[in-house]
């Protein structure tokens, strides 16, 4: 009980509401303009948490990432374009209610559905996180080493269309992370005798760089002439949608939260898979499946809901394991770690307070988002006018204050640069980002863990062969690896397939 | 340039690096004692040495696979997939000197110029008032912001120190 009213005081101040309350408005800009996704706003958003304590911090970043979610809705809605992948399902029904006319109550029905969403994830996120975290307290760490190595074969899930592009990708990340002071033995590894290499790649700083600057360059590259040009739109105002409505689909909405939470809290998966799955189930029980696609209420009740009740799921295997569902997720992580909340299962026991505030805090921000979009969406779709280039340079500068107020130093502005610039060729040549910010993510932990390990059991590899939860892991991995090679070699023999028919 | 060739390029590149990256390892980074210490190189010479492999693998897959048909290949694959080299160096070089010009002539000063220069040079705007604006506004509103409202430090030059 003294820890609820630790965490109401943490969360209930007037910083943190303000924090949240800034989060969710930048997540919601960032998120519904197309090409400027939530992540980019995320990481920017991570060194200004810097200054704040660790409740409005992270706050702070679950705003961005809750605002986001919920605001690819509103370019997916009124222009036909999603502003996340996550809204890509919504663009479906959602687009034609705005060619209807009906613009205003499929908005207001998307605010409405997506905070429904967010709050039954919440709930069935506190549950789970509470009970996996109860299992996860007597790993050692042979186990949290097998947890690790379950976690890095989710790169298989987050690859696209090459396994071997997206195993290059976590690789390049693990070894990025490898440069530096050593930390078990305090060795300079790869460091050239730099002392600002000793320190290693920042994270965030990679983070930056890996997501910001390739979108910077590609705004920059558009032809001004006709491509980026915002399309012109009407003044909408949302409108809330009817009782009776929501209640004669609190079933679907249910089901949808339900995809949506059981999607996200598997690593590697994410918003526009749920959105799809339960646009596709709302469509399978619908009694008119025929009106989908033209506008049927229902095809955007379903993705919303869904995509907002994965910002729950994700929050499973993050706050109980500390394994990030993917690139939003893992800055989330990095922020937490920053402010010395480690995930796992030790973090209940030690900042119980803190996370009892972050969980109001998700709360604030659902809050927040709902009072923004009902009150502030005329002003707001003002945003959707500005063009791609000149947003660039706003965060051209947002980048370079991120990177410098990390360490105070110049040389990761140039390292941010550096990085940025090689994931715009990397993802030019289709090597995927996601698992770059997993393997460095997940890189130290995996090597110190593996390390300790060996030193405990003097060198014998049975440690890793005598525990049943370390089997467990190692079992799923495998499991996780070798469906998704399957799954790559199916999608081989049927475009071959269809090769050869097109040849005959 | 055809995926096929990229990924030729690509492969030949990562094996060159993960060359380079094995064989500092093993000059630069010693290695542990045994009876389990596994010591600081095994792991960045286990990562160079999967990379290596993993190149081999990008190169064999890229010589078995089946040329695409250029005329069933989609032009909207073939627009993301294209690399704008010079706004890619540009902006390289302009963050490099944006980090050089923080640390000497700080912060007040250096976003001016490199948003004045970024509009002029990247954009092709024209419009003194809009090279204007930009540039002081963006300056202005982020130094109230972060300097002034939020306390996060901004660069001082060492040379010139506007605060």
């Amino acid at each position: 009980m003294e820890q609820f009213l630790n965490a109401f005081a943490l969360a209930l101040t007037p910083m943190s509401i303000a924090a949240i309350g800034l989060g969710s408005l930048v997540g919601l800009i960032f998120g519904s303009i197309p090409g400027l996704t939530f992540t980019v706003a995320l990481a920017l958003a991570l060194p200004i948490s810097f200054s704040l304590d660790a409740v409005p911090a992270i706050g702070l970043l679950l705003g961005t990432y809750i605002g986001g979610m919920t605001g690819g809705s509103v370019s997916a809605i009124l222009l036909g374009i999603p502003g996340t992948p996550s809204a890509a399902a919504t663009v479906l029904d959602g687009h034609p209610m705005t060619k209807r006319g009906d613009a205003s109550i499929a908005l207001g029905t998307a605010v409405i559905v997506s905070v429904f969403g967010g709050l039954f994830s919440l709930v069935i996120m506190i549950v789970s996180v509470d009970l996996v975290s109860k299992v996860a307290i007597g790993f050692g760490p042979a186990e949290i080493f097998a947890l690790v190595l379950f976690g890095f074969s989710t790169i298989c899930g987050l690859c696209g269309n090459s396994l071997t592009k997206g195993l290059i990708a976590g690789v390049l990340g693990l070894m990025i992370m490898t440069i530096g002071l050593d930390a078990i033995e305090g060795v300079p590894r790869l460091t050239f005798g730099s002392v600002n290499m000793l320190q290693g790649v920042n994270l965030l700083v990679a983070m930056i760089g890996l997501f910001a600057v390739p979108f910077i360059i590609e705004a920059f590259s558009e032809d001004r002439t006709t491509a980026g040009r915002p399309k012109k739109m009407a003044n909408v105002r949302p409108e809330l949608p009817p009782f009776r409505l929501l209640f004669r689909n609190i079933g679907l909405m249910i089901r949808s939260s339900l995809i949506g939470t059981g999607i996200g809290a598997i690593p590697g998966t994410g918003g526009a898979i749920a959105s799809f799955l339960a646009y596709d189930n709302a469509k399978r029980f619908s009694k008119n499946p025929e009106t989908f696609g033209k506008g049927n209420i229902e095809g955007v009740i379903a993705p919303e809901t869904a995509n907002n009740a994965v910002t729950g799921g994700t929050l499973i295997p993050l706050l109980s394991l500390g394994i990030p569902g993917d690139p939003a997720t893992a800055i989330v992580l990095a922020g937490l770690m920053i402010h010395g909340l480690v995930p796992g299962p030790a973090l209940f026991m030690n900042h119980a307070s803190e996370v009892y505030g972050i969980y109001i805090a998700v709360i604030i921000a659902y809050v927040w988002m709902l009072g923004l979009q009902l009150l502030g969406i005329r002003i707001f779709v003002h945003v959707l006018r500005v063009p791609r280039e000149i947003l660039a340079v706003v965060v051209l500068v947002l980048c370079a204050i991120g990177a410098y107020s990390i360490r105070n130093s110049a040389f990761d502005i140039y390292a941010m640069a550096i990085i940025g610039v090689a994931a715009y060729v990397l993802v030019a040549v289709r090597v995927p980002i996601t698992p770059i910010i997993l393997g460095m993510v997940l890189g130290p932990t995996l090597e110190n863990e593996f390390r300790t390990a060996m030193m405990l059991s003097e060198g014998k590899l049975d440690i890793f062969y005598t525990s049943p939860t370390v089997i467990v892991f190692f079992s799923l991995a495998a499991l996780v690896v070798v469906f998704q090679s399957l799954s790559e070699l199916k999608m081989q023999r049927k475009a071959k397939q269809k090769v050869d028919l097109s040849d005959a | 340039m055809a995926d096929k060739k990229r990924n030729y390029v690509l492969g030949f590149l990562l094996l060159i690096l993960s060359f380079v990256w094995t064989w500092l390892v093993i000059e630069t980074i010693p290695s542990g004692f045994g009876e389990g210490d596994i010591g600081p190189r095994a792991f960045p010479l286990l990562f160079g040495l999967c990379l290596g492999f993993l190149s081999v693998l990008l190169l064999l897959k890229s010589f078995l696979s089946k040329p695409i048909d250029p005329s069933k290949h989609s032009l909207a694959n073939e627009y993301q997939s294209v690399i704008h080299r010079l706004p890619a160096a540009l902006l390289l070089i302009e963050i490099s000197a944006y980090g050089y010009l923080l640390k000497t002539i700080g912060f007040v000063i250096a976003t001016p110029i490199v948003v004045l220069f970024v509009m002029f040079i990247n954009l092709r705007i024209r419009s003194v008032k809009m090279l204007l604006g930009m540039s002081i506004g963006i300056t202005l509103i982020c130094w109230l912001i972060f300097e002034k409202a939020l306390g996060i430090y901004l660069a001082n030059g060492s040379w010139i120190n506007l605060g």
